[in-house]
């Protein structure tokens, strides 16, 4: 045990997400099983700790061996994982709490989301839970993973990297299916708890736990309900200034909310009361999942802009102009670039290019300067805050071109790689020694060459103007928020 | 608890009348309009005299909450004898006994905000502002804040309406006095927050005048029960 205060570990909910020893229950030799597949994701991710799986017939469990009761482990794990039956949680919660175990995680479900008898069962469930001083998460979620960790202790076997994005979320599954999703573009979660019936770790907590977390940049919240309304506004408010927080809320039209009645059991507040909670929290709101996590992303790898005045970078019409008017509908300007600015860029930009805003280049001569000569002109203008730049860079005419002059298939493979590495060297280098934050957009595949360079870099590259500029607003947004609530501390 | 509330709620009264209503905005800096609670049509000729022509005339009583409907409110009387009529006006249309009848300044300006309270399970107390008038519920133009809350978010709220720009210099007239108005919707959230039997606010409407000035022209408070 550690001996000095750490505002990390010292949180309550540490054990939980870093668990260093786990009682499993629920698990067997039977890949049907829920239980069984969730131990499943934790071994295939190669959790370095012990694992105890408690069963009450089979010797061994997944090659592991099995305990017929809790009171049988060779120690006092960190952690219990419940995936039983409804009837035996309760009963084994305290089994866990005569062992000794402080935390839990109860996947099971039955309790009151299905109505009165299950809010009754629900109720002993955190009557033994205070009698043992137990925290658990849940019951009836999907259980936390934490990839720093190697700890995934949902039903999916994680498909990912480490990252950056910690989330709490009223819905489950979502949280899993979103492994793939940021994958693809090279981002990932830092830690992500699914909160279920928050019956002793509501969403708060989460939030807590997330804005201690190291690993953790950006907060994203899938909420359907808050329930503590001022702990959650007060808690967002010390953490906002820090570190940002997304959150998209689903319960806001009147369908969502009839979908948030019969997954939660919880009553959802009206869409315009969420909006002002949300301001007064200084949390950027997300209008649509898919921004939760476009938001989330830009946040965790961008610098806000000082202020809303953009540049868009392109060298196709449509793209760029599509940029510049969803940058006019999410309140970022796009002033004219000034005479200097306009001066340096002019050697660098075809006579048949453009030096408003859009910068239009119409044909890129050189790719390397498209993302660092010209990029670094226009933000080093000080009327600039940020940039969003238009990435196209089809992999086959640069490789025609080197046919062209004679190289063979093998090195023409290792050049565009190259090409593509030296280019989004450059321009995340630029980002980061400008302090303002350039922003991707594109129609490309986050497979092609560069792109994929590129996100690997850190730059995010959105797969659309439109997400790119709403992108870039929130980011806009954010630094407002926390600017008020740095103006009411003071 | 306030005084009012509490004498209100002995009687047993779902709401505090108008005018008690103003009073305890009065009591909490909100501007209200300038009336006399009066018990005869000779007290009411006397409070338009005092008030100034042209005044509005109102039956008070806190179980009547929507007086319009029930032709309990005159405007724009402009003279003793017009007052006199619809005070008789008044009386025989409205059934149940009243606090008195209301004498009240006529305020005029074309910009009309409500300003609102309501209680939710989970965040408690919560403010409303919202675009007034007539088209109210058709544009549904709120912004809403948890008390308490300070007057810089009381001054992004106003941000947050699609129609903030009445605020500012609006066809002629005056900007509104953003800073009274966040004072006031900070004091309708501490209304709230130190009067638990209070259930509901509301300010409808509170008129911006060409001046800028802020007047709360109507207002209800609904209790508890």
């Amino acid at each position: 045990m550690h001996q000095t205060p750490d505002p990390y570990r010292d949180i309550p909910l540490y054990p939980l997400v870093n668990p260093r020893s786990i009682a499993f229950f629920g698990a067997s030799n039977r890949f049907s099983a829920m239980g069984t597949n969730q131990l499943n994701s934790v071994l295939s991710l190669g959790f370095k700790g012990k694992i105890y799986p408690v069963h009450p017939s089979e010797a061994t469990v997944l090659g592991l061996p099995a305990y017929k009761s809790v009171a049988d482990l060779p120690e006092t794990p960190d952690l219990a994982v419940l995936v039983l039956p409804t009837a035996i949680v309760v009963q084994t919660l305290e089994e866990c709490g005569r062992k000794g175990i402080r935390h839990a995680i109860v996947v099971s479900g039955g309790f009151k989301e299905m109505g009165p008898e299950g809010a009754v069962l629900e109720q002993e469930l955190v009557a033994v839970a205070r009698r043992y001083g137990i925290r658990f998460l849940g019951p009836n979620c999907l259980g936390v993973v934490n990839p720093h960790h190697l700890f995934n202790v949902t039903f999916a076997v994680f498909e990912g990297r480490p990252g950056f994005i910690g989330l709490a979320s009223q819905s489950g599954s979502l949280l899993t299916q979103m492994f793939r999703y940021l994958e693809q573009f090279r981002i990932g979660f830092s830690a992500g708890l699914s909160v279920g019936n928050e019956a002793t770790v509501d969403i708060v907590d989460c939030m807590e736990y997330l804005a201690a977390c190291p690993h953790t940049k950006v907060i994203g919240l899938y909420i359907e309900s808050i329930r503590r309304g001022r702990a959650f506004i007060e808690a967002a408010r010390r953490i906002v200034p820090h570190k940002p927080i997304v959150a998209f809320y689903a319960g806001g039209s009147e369908a969502g909310r009839n979908a948030a009645l019969s997954h939660t059991g919880s009553l959802a507040g009206p869409d315009r009361l969420y909006d002002g909670v949300f301001r007064q929290s200084g949390i950027v709101r997300a209008d649509t999942l898919t921004e939760l996590f476009d938001f989330c992303w830009v946040l965790g790898r961008c610098v806000p802009p000082q202020s809303r005045r953009m540049v868009v970078l392109t060298h196709s019409g449509g793209p760029g102009a599509a940029a510049a008017d969803a940058c006019s509908r999410n309140g970022l300007s796009l002033p004219r670039l000034n005479g200097t600015t306009r001066e340096k860029l002019r050697p660098l930009v075809p006579s048949t290019g453009s030096l408003n805003n859009p910068v239009d280049l119409t044909f890129s001569k050189d790719p390397l300067e498209y993302f660092s000569a010209i990029p670094k002109v226009i933000l080093e203008d000080p009327d600039t805050d940020g940039m969003l730049v238009y990435c196209f860079a089809p992999p086959k005419n640069m490789q025609r071109i080197m046919e062209s002059q004679g190289l063979s298939l093998e090195d023409i493979d290792k050049l565009t790689e190259a090409v593509a590495e030296e280019i989004a060297k450059r321009s995340s280098g630029l980002a980061a020694t400008l302090s303002k934050p350039v922003i991707g957009f594109t129609y490309q595949s986050s497979e092609m060459p560069i792109i994929r360079k590129l996100l690997e870099n850190g730059l995010p590259v959105l797969p659309s103007p439109e997400r790119g500029a709403r992108a870039m607003a929130a980011l806009a947004r954010y630094r407002e928020l926390a600017g008020k609530i740095g103006n009411q501390a003071g | 608890m306030h005084p009012l509330i509490r004498s209100a709620l002995g009687k047993g009264d779902p709401a505090l009348s108008e005018y008690n209503s103003k009073l305890l905005l009065r009591a909490y800096g909100i501007p209200a309009t300038r009336e006399t609670l009066v018990q005869s049509p000779g007290e009411a000729a006397a409070a338009a005299e005092a008030l100034g022509y042209p005044v509005v005339v109102k039956a008070c009583s806190p179980r009547l909450m929507h007086k319009s409907e029930a032709g309990a409110v005159a405007v724009g009387i402009q003279n003793e004898a017009d007052l006199l009529k619809a005070y008789d006006r008044i009386s025989a249309a409205v059934a149940q006994p009243l606090e008195g009848m209301l004498i009240q300044e006529m305020v005029r300006g074309s910009r009309e905000l409500v300003v609102g309270l309501t209680r939710d399970a989970q965040f408690g107390p919560c403010v409303m502002l919202g675009l007034g008038g007539v088209l109210t519920e058709v544009l549904n133009d709120t912004a809403f804040r948890v008390a308490p809350f300070d007057t810089v978010e009381a001054l992004d709220m106003m941000g947050e309406l699609r129609s903030h720009a009445i605020l500012d210099n609006f066809r002629g007239q005056a900007p509104a006095d953003r800073n009274l108005l966040a004072e006031t919707l900070t004091a309708v959230g501490r209304m709230a927050l130190e009067n638990e039997a209070i259930a509901e606010i509301d300010i409808n409407p509170l008129i911006i005048d060409a001046q800028g000035r802020l007047t709360a022209v109507d207002a209800l408070i609904v209790l508890r029960g």
